[in-house]
């Protein structure tokens, strides 16, 4: 989960270092976490 | 002015406190004093409309303008009110020490913080410079070429140090357990959601701090400058 939420932060770093909007808001990492950490993970599962 | 402290500072709070403290409001505290007035620091555009106070810094610190959000006693005022209007004197505890934690770490810029408002006095220790009358950017491209960048990394080490706080295992022993708002939201939000919400502010925290250092060091070459009170080449505020 560790290495899942590493790859999330270099995605998220790499949206936001060419998208600096993308860094402003607490709000938009929350929900972006959300998705990535958890969202798709679980959809992912359901589908299996 | 920080820019991931605010966002980290709760976690390291967090694991010495423990069960004495609830995260949610602790963070809500953390990110208050800056929550209604930082858009109008840096200015917005609303079409051909530019919001943006006239005085970016005294409106931010200052008295005429909303410095009294980074003293201890609006800490201490809407903590009282939390306590009262929401019945829970650890919500408003809580909400109280991650204001104070902002309203010292602000101290360290070359603004400072009204910390004992009504009495307008500046208290400030230079580490960094105050620049965010220039502008968003070049707010960043100095704080992250300065201590204030380095301040960043010290919450942000201390944090992976104290990683079992970021645990599920920790979530449910420790957050889930201090605070009623945990098993409330579970109620509809499944637990595996709530852990992640529970790591997003370390998580946006560490992430942001990294990706503002490459755009200000790898893109754009913005000069380090370590001294006390730097960068030296942003024009400072002071009180």
């Amino acid at each position: 989960m560790f290495a899942w939420y590493c790859l999330a932060a270099a995605v998220y770093i790499a949206i936001g270092v060419v998208v600096l909007d993308f860094l402003l808001s607490f709000w938009v990492g929350a929900g972006y976490l959300l998705v990535v950490a958890w969202l798709v993970p679980a959809a992912v599962r359901r589908l299996r | 002015m920080s820019w991931a402290a605010h966002d980290l500072e709760p976690y390291a709070i967090q694991r010495h406190l423990k069960l004495k403290i609830a995260f949610v409001p602790l963070l809500f505290g953390s990110y208050s004093p800056d929550m209604l007035t930082k858009w109008f620091v840096y200015g917005i555009h609303l079409g051909p409309w530019e919001l943006k106070a006239s005085d970016p810094a005294q409106f931010h610190r200052g008295w005429p303008g909303f410095g009294f959000t980074h003293s201890l006693l609006f800490g201490a005022v809407l903590g009282l009110l939390i306590w009262k209007g929401f019945g829970s004197k650890l919500w408003g505890l809580s909400f109280m020490i991650g204001q104070w934690a902002h309203a010292l770490t602000d101290t360290c810029d070359t603004l400072g913080t009204q910390l004992l408002f009504p009495w307008t006095f500046h208290f400030h220790i230079d580490a960094w410079a105050y620049a965010g009358q220039t502008g968003r950017l070049t707010d960043a491209a100095a704080y992250f070429s300065g201590l204030g960048g380095m301040w960043d990394v010290v919450w942000i080490v201390y944090g992976l140090i104290s990683w079992r706080v970021l645990t599920s295992a920790y979530f449910d022993s420790v957050i889930y357990r201090a605070d009623a708002f945990w098993p409330w939201v579970n109620r509809w939000v499944p637990r595996g959601a709530l852990i992640v919400l529970y790591r997003a502010a370390f998580f946006y925290g560490t992430s942001r701090w990294i990706a503002w250092t490459i755009w200000a060091h790898v893109i754009h070459h913005y000069p380090y400058d370590l001294s006390w009170g730097g960068p030296h080449w942003v024009p400072a505020e002071h009180p």
